[in-house]
């Protein structure tokens, strides 16, 4: 290898052979003054890592306006944008069943219905033509809005988006156009394996008609009428049920200035919204089936429901999810077996409603039974033996040394903190898990997997040629057979 | 490379930008960031570019190989992407026991391979010498297991708070990604010298069985990813964008390691490599370092430029996808690589065409005569460094089909061809775009890859803040122009997924 302009010791070597004297002088010199500098490490050496800077909180200003919307600002002088997010609380988990998709059509025709003075193709050129966005959203547990803009666009944004969220119109022909889109989705969602899965797997962990887990059908589309979808705005779409973030290029004052001559207007409204719907689980070992024959890889999921974020238990299950998937599934599955691409396992825990546990991979039907043994094996042993010093040592340095990117960015921090207060959980909720996760032991691990993971009351799903699978899949119990066809439409039958 | 503006001094960057945006504190944005980057080449060819942001103290590191499945050739199809995987199996140092006696077991197992490959490929093969073969080959593999640490190279990187950790292979590239807290500088440096100049495919065959599940994951069991192998293949018949990066499952099942070493050395000397480092560091430092750890790699000349070119096409070609899926249809017209001086006319066209709620397409098949859930247009399909295809895509509403949508498309491309766009619209593209470049720009992994992007595939890195200048240059005309010289039906090919039965 050549050794030009390399800082090599070798080099510093050849040189001091000319005049020893002179540059042995030179190179202790240098030696004392830089001493890391000078050598070559090889990656099993041992590196003195200099000190981290320290990171940098950003001042996050909290402010309620007179109509109890919630809002935190963070002055972000990088680039010259503004952001704004915002989380209401509503969700598809409080529409009434039979009309199931009426939450998704309020969120996407609060946006699209334009408003009392301007149709949703005007705002969509007006937006487009300055590079702007706003988009409204209802998800499963809460809704909210999301906006971008460059600086200079401030005003006419927030004017906008005050129009969209006091004065929505829900045209009729954009939530007819609503109602063709979930219509599409409907009609295309057994195109992939991938989709099939996860919905199905969910309908067994929470129950076909649990809030958490049923899905739209042409009848619950049919059913959604401009009234529903105008009751359901109402319900949930007012600052006092609001929590919002704005962060970017602006100066603090005038921006509080412009809050209030905007989203300050937004009228005041009622809440009735409930706690989230409980999760009534019955442990239960069962073998699930959708067959289909036309491809050559088993989609498997298994698993059981999971828990909630703020259990204490929580640090110590962080900490044998990141062993289960990585030191075990990955390992064992994925590198050792070359059985999948994507292999996991994790006791999944959310903040106000039960996560769930699930392991999945997807591998070539002849392995599927196989597989299964496999996953299931490395659950039962996180259940049955301490993890080794060094599996522990890993998860939680790779937990405590990632730590510092949960600061990277000012956007980040504030958007954690919303979603905290959000979820009713400590503003410092985070800094308590990292505490937990620094004491988590061998025995806590094993005492966490015990209580928590039930490897012999699992729901077992695939989906895949059962003709093609190495095994019949009756050998690990009764197979229940689930029907994916799609009810049809009323109107077409 | 577009020579129009090259002349252009920084104020008319700022005189540019003011007519786009009004202001010009987007300029400024740009000209700051642009002001500290810093570049450094070894005398090797390897180039490293360093933007130092303080913010907090973190990095991300983005090594920009200029391979891709673009450079692969019939019969080792997904190579390029096998052996983004195989880099991460480690190292003489990292991922062993002991090398000297693995890499004995290793070299065994390939003799043993070819073997039984001259074997299979026989008229008649020995069934029982193959038998035989079969049980030698698990004994050896489990033989070179025993010197294997498991994941040790992931390990290694992740238990230093490696939050990104990750590759990708794409027509054009491999990109491999780090981000580390920013004290751990000179750890990424003593891993990745390492990882270049002294990588061990070990476990080779089960990788390769990884990566087969995953052409199964993201091709074969997905109709959408059928629909796009089938439809490169048809829309190139000469140029290597015409298969996968994934790969024909023949070729997986049948790529050596040895061919993996082969390509390795062909196309990872450092003057292939490009490095991009952004976070709270010090370039000084970084250069320093750069020297000491990858100044004494010998430099290689760089692989022979890819011979096949794309020739014209005679015909509109189709080609289709029946399959159990509700139908989706893609256009593609062939259009030149990305630093042709339609480049940006033809993003434009893209943009106005099919990208946002207030497009033309989205207007006319989505929101008015409601015929599709999506449409989208893409300029750059497959890959952006030699030829490629603006790529119309487009998803049916139910009960409707692909030819409506086609025909409807066509409707909004003659109009173009005929009117042009409108000033309105161009706008819309040109702040769009700075607007998008921006956004882009605020993470440090986001920043790496843009800064080697610019710097292999368009060819400086100082391009990637130049180009607002020929964003705003696009006129109408342009857009009219190229509309006409490469939207043409002879030049296109149409794929479409169509439901079973039907």
């Amino acid at each position: 290898m050549k050794q030009r302009r390399s800082y090599s010791k070798k080099r510093v070597k050849r040189k001091s052979k000319r005049s020893l004297q002179v540059f042995g002088a030179i190179v202790l010199v240098m030696a004392l003054c830089a001493p890391s500098a000078l050598a070559q490490k090889s990656p099993k050496d041992k590196f003195e890592f200099p000190p981290l800077n320290p990171i940098k909180m950003p001042k996050i200003e909290t402010l309620e306006l007179e109509n109890g919307l919630k809002v935190f600002l963070v002055e972000d002088h990088d680039f010259p944008t503004i952001d704004i997010r915002a989380v209401v609380r509503i969700g598809s988990v409080y529409e009434p069943a039979e009309k199931t998709g009426l939450a998704a059509m309020t969120g996407t025709v609060l946006r699209s219905g334009g408003t009392a003075s301007k149709t949703g193709d005007d705002i969509d050129r007006e937006l487009e033509s300055f590079a702007a966005t706003i988009e409204t959203y209802i998800g499963q547990s809460s809704g909210g809005f999301v906006s971008s803009m460059l600086k200079e666009d401030v005003d006419r944004v927030l004017a906008i988006l005050t129009d969209i969220l006091v004065n929505p119109a829900f045209h009729e022909d954009k939530i007819e156009l609503a109602k063709i889109q979930q219509r599409s989705g409907i009609s295309r969602r057994n195109d992939e394996v991938g989709g099939i899965t996860r919905r199905e797997f969910w309908k067994l962990m929470y129950g076909t008609t649990s809030p958490y887990a049923r899905h739209p059908e042409y009848a619950t589309i049919d059913a959604v009428t401009r009234d529903d979808i105008v009751r359901f705005y109402k319900r949930g779409f007012f600052p006092n049920n609001t929590i919002m973030t704005v962060w970017g290029d602006f100066a603090m004052d005038e921006m509080v200035k412009k809050l209030k001559n905007t989203l300050g207007t937004w009228p005041k409204g009622t809440s009735d919204i409930p706690s989230p719907p409980t999760v009534k689980y019955e442990y239960k070992y069962r073998v699930n089936l959708v067959n289909k024959p036309d491809v050559n890889q088993s989609n498997i999921s298994l698993g059981h429901i999971g828990g909630l974020m703020n259990n204490p238990d929580y640090p110590a299950l962080s900490v044998m999810n990141n062993i289960l998937s990585w030191e075990r599934m990955f390992k064992k599955i994925r590198t050792d077996e070359g059985l999948a691409y994507s292999v996991w396992g994790t006791y999944g825990a959310s903040y106000r409603h039960p996560g769930v546990f699930s392991c999945a991979a997807q591998t070539k039907s002849e392995s599927t039974v196989y597989a299964i043994e496999l996953m299931l094996e490395e659950v039962r042993r996180m259940t049955k033996e301490e993890v080794s010093d060094d599996e522990l040592a890993r998860a939680k340095d790779r937990y405590l040394n990632t730590y510092v990117f949960n600061f990277d960015s000012k956007s980040k921090i504030v958007n954690r903190l919303m979603t905290y207060v959000f979820n009713d959980y400590p503003m410092d909720f985070m800094e308590t898990i990292k505490t937990g996760v620094e004491k988590v032991t061998k025995a806590d691990v094993l005492r966490v997997a015990k209580k928590y993971l039930r490897p012999d009351k699992v729901q077992i799903l695939v989906v895949g040629n059962k003709e093609a699978f190495d095994k019949p899949l009756s050998s690990l119990g009764e197979v229940n057979v689930i029907d994916i066809t799609i009810p049809p439409a009323k109107s077409k039958q | 490379m577009r020579k129009r503006f090259v002349l252009m001094n920084r104020a008319c960057v700022v005189c540019a930008l003011v007519l786009v945006l009004n202001v010009s504190s987007t300029a400024q944005t740009f000209d700051t960031i642009k002001s500290q980057v810093k570049v450094h080449v070894l005398e090797n060819g390897m180039k490293f570019i360093v933007l130092e942001r303080h913010e907090a103290p973190v990095v991300s590191f983005h090594v920009y190989a200029d391979v891709g499945s673009a450079n692969e050739s019939y019969g080792i199809t997904g190579i390029s992407h096998l052996l983004e995987h195989m880099a991460f199996k480690g190292t003489k140092l990292v991922g062993t026991t002991d090398y000297k006696e693995e890499i004995k077991v290793l070299e065994e197992l390939d003799v043993l391979y070819d073997k039984i490959k001259t074997e299979q490929a026989k008229v008649s093969p020995d069934e029982e010498t193959l038998k035989e073969m079969g049980k030698e080959f698990e004994a050896l593999r489990t033989k070179a297991k025993e010197f294997v640490v498991n994941g040790e190279f992931d390990d290694m990187f992740m238990r230093e708070g490696d939050r990104s950790l990750n590759a990708s292979t794409s027509a054009d590239a491999t990109q491999y990604v780090n981000s580390l807290p920013s004290n751990k500088l000179e750890f990424w440096m003593a891993m990745t010298a390492d990882r270049f100049q002294n990588p061990v495919f070990r476990e080779f065959y089960k990788e390769r069985d990884v990566v087969i599940e995953e052409r199964r994951l993201s091709v074969e069991t997905r109709p959408i990813g059928r629909l796009v192998e089938d439809f490169l293949s048809t829309a190139f018949k000469a140029h290597p964008y015409k298969h996968s990066v994934v790969g024909h499952m023949s070729d997986l099942e049948s790529i050596t390691r040895k061919d993996v070493e082969v390509y390795f050395h062909k196309y990872y000397s450092p003057s292939n490599l490009t490095v991009s480092i952004v976070g709270d560091v010090h370039s000084t430092e970084v250069f320093e370092m750069a020297e000491m750890y990858f100044g004494n790699i010998p430099s290689e000349p760089k692989p022979e430029p890819l011979r096949t070119k794309e020739p014209e096409q005679w015909g509109e070609r189709r080609v289709q996808v029946v399959t159990n899926s509700q139908p989706i249809l893609i256009m593609g017209y062939h259009r030149p690589d990305v630093r042709h001086a339609d480049s940006f006319a033809l993003d434009a066209l893209a943009n106005i065409m099919g990208q946002g709620r207030s497009s033309r397409l989205h207007q006319s098949l989505v929101k008015d005569k409601k015929v599709c859930i999506q449409v989208g247009v893409f300029s750059g399909f497959p890959g952006e460094k030699y030829p490629n295809l603006v790529a119309f895509v487009a998803v049916p509403s139910q009960g409707h089909t692909s030819e409506e949508c086609r025909e409807l498309i066509d409707e909004e491309i003659a109009k173009i061809k005929e009117e042009s766009v409108t000033a309105e619209e161009l706008t819309k593209y040109q702040r769009s775009s700075v607007k998008a470049m921006l956004s882009q720009m605020k993470s440090n992994g986001n920043m790496a890859k843009l800064l080697t992007y610019a710097d292999v595939v368009v060819g400086d890195w100082q391009r990637l803040f130049d180009q607002v200048e020929e964003i705003q240059a696009v006129s109408v005309e342009d857009v009219k122009r190229v509309a006409n010289t490469y939207l043409v039906k002879n030049h296109r090919t149409i794929g479409e997924i169509v439901p079973e039965g039907k």
